[in-house]
């Protein structure tokens, strides 16, 4: 098959690529709806058609919005006219409350709340706040908090609280740069104003739902009782207004095709649903210039530079060979109706700089009727249309393992684990200023795919893999994810744009890192003690490292033979470190290096181990993320030319048949859905470096990225679209 | 123009103070009435103390005291003396309990010119009349063990039990006892003082009973040991016979400080011992017991704070928050055992705590409804 299409040079294509990137440019519209009600936040989406409400229904629900309006009022009103000053009220210190903090969950209770912000208020009659003792509490988790009893006796007073403070935000001054650290109310006691009686009075042990980390998976993940209500955290009003502004009309196409689905599928077809989204990248190109996003050049473009951003391993038997490796079913759980198999795609550098695909090898079932997980498949350019049809199995593996592995396990998963060891550890440290911006709100967007895309959400049903499948797959995945040692992609030539601005992006990381710790050092070493925590929770909760649990002697050949390809190459693909020695802890060997040994100061060593971990951590949340989300769109953003699944169809060529033919492609209502959520990937970004809309960027690292506005866009790049934080 | 706002607070904060002080002194009465009508009255108890035994001699003040001079304690002059030895709120002196001392200059039931009443423990459970009232409502008290939401709730309170219980003490006779909240003392020399009051064992021996390393948790368990021998009354009984072979011989210790307009209220609080070496203990009467009294004579004999001279009373409170406060409603909890007195002649004396093997009891009632054989009567 030609490289082009007929007639047409590579100028052709990137001219076609220039003017469809402007058609399908995502924009972001000011406009308000007015029904926001029904899209309270990023959790109240749903894949699935909504419940049809009747008129009174929809009226009610309008009217219970006014109401919590009001109610939202209300509340900010009674914070304008109560504010609640910092100065202390009483002069004498001869009375304290004191008591313990501790984790509340079951397996962590006699772990210490170290450096919890708390407080002791009064409420007066007339309902005025008056903050009469504050401080910390000690590593034991222990506070003792002093004030004056006789101020405490005062008639006016009519209640008092304890409260405990949670870092929620850090937003900066635009001109000083300085953090300002957002501090809430996490939990609140009351006291009878009869308990105080001079001396002591002891709130015993108080134990927090804090941060916990989930016990019904193997992941490192954060409990949500309540998305809404009981939550560690939870997105800015900001983020849910983008969410209302941007995706309403996206909304509206999915419930109508459900709607007309549910009358009758056949009154749809793939290309009617496609045509009724808004064009993406690939759609937008075929109308320019047909042919163009099938051709082998665009193929392998995309590979190396596209959301995928293939690792290229050298070919050790063919020099100047590469091969891009991506791991299907293998052993994990999969089901009946969807293939998944591995996919091995041979390359050359073409002249240009780009790859250029020679063979193409499937490892596993390609039709209904032989299952062999380890059957082989190979296809070259000269075998015609099959060509055609393996690119596009390989497109669609390639998009569900960078679905799979790269962006859930690699960024969400890995992020939210520093995340979650953040929140329970650094407070006072420095390192809380610098990383917080970056590591909100991921366990909030992890929460949401739980149930829209993982668990009974979309991809079980949309492709081969199960409800249990992912979780096994993310596992093994994410031990393949460690801090230490790691460094960004190499670029293999000059085209290779993606490793190129992978490397630009870490250098102003590092850059910006170091600037940190020089201007932080100090405070960073005096709290040392958090660190060490941090790396303790890190550690402890980490997933074993990839493969380390899988006993070889159950094993076949085939799968030996697999495994130990996977070892290969995703210790190149994730810069895993093989010869590095790693913590056993209960038999089981860890993934995470730890930071620190040390619960008092660093030693040697382990202030360069936290500046890569924070290096790292930034890196993973905001351009590592942002690069397979942005591109979804680009990617997965039309049907025939890019599923998460194929389905093996009833005949013995199974996946491998032409576009137009419907029955292996996902079905109507899939295919809906795979829109929808490309759209709703890529249209409700929102907390972008740049632009930091709430200021809660460093203004340091933005200047940083901006200075590097022309080399990233040369890179095809665009800094305004990188995204501060894992949100979406 | 400056001095009016300074006079118009001045008077908004004696109103304040003088609310607070009709306070306290509601609060106190109060709090006898709730006495005089649950415990004195109905049952012929006293609020905590009814185990306990009585017993007469001697008390004779120092001949070469150390302590700044006082018209009531010349050198060398002797009083005839009453104690009274009990454990605290529970029926059974093998029970970890605070043990008391109380004593008056007087072989009289009640009628005496000084009375001291004194426990163990250098520090208390409570130190002002609001604290004391949260102290008597969470009590909470079930089969022996009690104030485990007191202890939970203060820690002081908590460290006030852990200093203060005995447990399988072998006598009465060798513990410390201590008035812990101050007293008012104007010597010969007309300097305002304030003093606190202690006794040990004459010869000093060593003190048996201390809870060695007590249990956060567990304080307010004051339930018999497993498998114990000696019987509800052993301290008692223990007593009687030391008095009848030996005696007991006690001094009386005294410790001063000059009041200063400045004094930082700690001065007071009962929960804070004052610095041995700045305000160090002085001798100041060797009390020499030589005869127990029976239960009657013993329930008879009573004490009061009020039984002191001006110069050596109770120091004023201001509030039922104040240090002082809880002297304060010692001393007027008059009504209270007056009641009791009351209630002795209309309703006859009260039975002595039985060898049973009701253990870990506090139910007073029970032993009054008790039967006893023909024999007894």
């Amino acid at each position: 098959m030609p490289i082009y299409p007929k007639g047409k040079t590579e100028k052709d294509i990137e001219k076609a690529y220039r003017e469809a990137s402007e058609v399908s440019k995502i924009i972001y519209p000011k406009k308000l709806n007015w029904f926001q009600n029904r899209f309270k936040n990023l959790n109240h989406f749903n894949v699935h058609r909504r419940d049809q409400d009747n008129f009174l229904v929809t009226i009610a629900d309008f009217l219970l919005m006014i109401y919590y309006w009001f109610i939202d009022q209300y509340k900010k009103f009674i914070i304008w006219l109560y504010p609640r000053k910092d100065t202390i009220y009483g002069v004498a210190k001869d009375a304290y409350v004191c008591g313990k903090l501790t984790f509340a969950k079951k397996g962590d209770s006699s772990t210490p709340l170290h450096n919890m912000d708390v407080a002791l208020w009064a409420r007066t009659k007339l309902g005025g706040w008056r903050k009469l003792a504050k401080g910390y509490t000690e590593r034991d988790g222990s506070f003792k908090l002093y004030f004056d009893f006789l101020e405490s006796r005062k008639f006016k007073y009519r209640k008092f609280y304890f409260e405990v403070y949670q870092t929620t935000h850090v937003f900066f001054h635009q001109e000083t740069g300085e953090a300002l650290v957002k501090d809430v109310v996490f939990e609140r006691y009351p006291i009878k104003k009869s308990e105080f009686s001079g001396m002591g009075y002891n709130l015993d042990n108080i134990q927090l739902f804090y941060w916990e980390y989930r016990t019904d998976t193997p992941l490192p993940r954060v409990v949500i009782n309540d998305h809404d209500q009981d939550a560690p955290e939870y997105y800015s009003e900001d983020r849910n207004k983008a969410i209302r502004e941007q995706f309403i009309p996206i909304e509206l196409i999915k419930e109508d095709h459900l709607a007309i689905i549910d009358l009758n599928p056949d009154l749809l077809t793939i290309p009617k649903i496609q045509a009724d989204y808004p064009p993406n990248l690939t759609t937008a190109m075929e109308k320019i210039l047909p042919y163009s996003t099938r051709c082998d050049y665009w193929f392998g473009r995309r590979v190396m530079n596209g959301m995928n951003c293939a690792t290229f391993q050298k070919d050790e038997k063919n020099e100047g060979l590469y091969w891009v490796k991506y791991f299907g079913g293998c052993s994990y759980p999969t089901n009946d109706e969807y293939a998944f198999p591995t996919v091995e795609i041979q390359f050359e550098l073409a002249e240009n700089g780009l790859p250029l695909p020679l063979k193409i090898k499937t490892i596993g079932p390609i039709n209904a009727f032989n299952k062999d997980r380890y059957q082989v498949h190979e296809f070259t350019p000269n075998d015609g249309e099959k060509w055609e049809q393996a690119k596009r199995v390989a497109r669609v593996t390639g998009a569900l393992t960078a679905e799979a592995d790269d962006h859930f396990a690699g960024t969400h998963l890995n992020t939210e684990q520093y995340a979650i060891a953040l929140r329970r550890n650094v407070r006072k440290n420095p390192i809380a200023t610098l990383l917080l911006p970056h590591l909100k709100e991921v366990a909030l967007i992890n929460h949401t795919a739980d149930t829209v895309l993982i668990g009974p959400g979309y991809i079980p049903k949309a492709s081969a893999v199960t409800e249990d499948g992912i979780v096994e797959r993310a596992k093994d995945t994410l031990g393949a994810f460690d801090w230490k040692n790691w460094k960004p992609m190499e670029p293999i030539s000059d085209r290779h744009t993606y490793a190129k601005a992978e490397n630009l992006f870490w250098e102003l990381v590092e850059d910006f890192v170091e600037y940190f710790f020089k201007e932080n050092e100090a405070l960073i070493e005096k709290e040392w003690y958090e660190i060490y925590c941090f790396s303790n929770d890190l550690v402890n909760n980490s997933v074993p490292l990839f493969l380390s649990t899988v006993d070889e002697s159950t094993l076949s050949d085939s799968e030996k033979a697999m495994n130990k390809e996977k070892v290969k190459y995703f210790h190149e693909r994730y810069r895993l470190d093989p010869n590095l020695q790693r913590v056993t802890i209960d038999g089981v060997v860890k993934c995470i290096s730890p930071i620190t040994t040390n619960e008092n100061a660093p030693e040697e060593g382990d202030m360069e181990n936290l500046k890569a971990v924070c290096k790292y951590a930034i890196m993973m949340a905001t351009f590592m993320h942002t690069f397979i989300n942005e591109h979804q769109y680009d990617d997965i953003g039309e049907v025939l030319y890019c599923s998460l699944g194929l389905r093996f169809g009833d005949s013995k060529e199974g996946i491998f048949r032409p576009e137009d033919d419907y029955s292996i492609s996902p079905d109507v209502t899939r295919s809906t859905q795979m829109m929808w959520f490309s759209n709703l990937l890529s249209r409700t970004e929102y907390g972008f470096i740049t632009r930091d809309e709430e200021h809660d960027v460093d203004p340091y690292f933005c200047k940083l990225l901006k200075s590097k506005t022309k080399e990233f866009a040369e890179l095809n790049v665009e800094i305004d679209n990188i995204e501060s934080r894992t949100n979406i | 123009m400056n001095s009016k706002p300074s006079i118009i607070s001045s008077l908004f904060l004696k109103i304040k103070q003088l609310g607070s002080k009709i306070f306290l002194w509601f609060f106190s009465k109060f709090f006898t009435w709730v006495i005089v009508m649950t415990l004195s009255l109905t049952k012929r108890k006293r609020m905590s103390h009814d185990n306990g035994i009585g017993a007469t001699g001697k008390v004779t003040i120092v001949k070469d005291p150390k302590f700044p001079a006082h018209e009531f304690f010349e050198p060398g002059r002797v009083f005839p003396a009453r104690i009274r030895h009990a454990s605290a709120t529970f029926l059974d002196d093998a029970m970890s309990c605070i043990r008391s001392m109380s004593i008056k200059f007087s072989d009289k039931e009640f009628k005496s010119p000084f009375d001291l009443e004194m426990n163990t423990g250098e520090i208390s459970l409570f130190w002002s009349a609001w604290s004391f009232w949260k102290f008597a409502r969470l009590r909470q008290e079930k089969y022996g063990v009690e104030y485990i939401n007191y202890y939970k709730k203060y820690p002081e309170g908590l460290k006030g039990a852990e200093v203060a219980l005995r447990r399988d003490n072998e006598s009465f006779h060798d513990l410390r006892y201590y008035a812990k909240t101050p007293f008012r003392f104007k010597g010969k020399d007309n300097i305002d003082r304030y003093v606190k009051y202690h006794i040990k064992p004459y010869d000093d021996i060593p003190e048996t009973g201390i809870i060695k390393n007590p249990s956060a948790v567990d304080t307010g368990n004051q339930r018999i040991s497993p498998h114990e021998t000696r019987g509800r009354n052993y301290l008692k009984e223990e007593y009687e016979n030391r008095i009848k072979t030996k005696g007991a011989k006690y001094m009386l210790q005294i410790q001063t400080r000059i009041a200063q307009d400045d004094d930082d209220q700690s001065v007071f609080n009962n929960m804070v011992p004052w610095d041995k070496e700045a305000h160090p203990w002085h001798d100041l009467a060797v009390i020499e017991i030589d005869k127990t009294l029976d239960w009657v004579e013993s329930c008879k004999t009573s004490f009061s704070l009020n039984n002191m001279p001006k110069s050596l009373g109770i120091i004023p409170a201001k509030s039922i928050y104040d240090f002082n406060s809880l002297n304060y409603m010692r001393a007027h909890s008059e009504t209270a055992r007056k009641a009791r007195l009351l209630a002795y002649k209309l309703f006859g004396y009260p039975k002595e705590i039985p060898n049973n093997d009701d253990r870990n009891s506090e139910d007073w009632a029970k032993i009054q409804k008790n039967k006893r054989s023909k024999m007894m009567r």
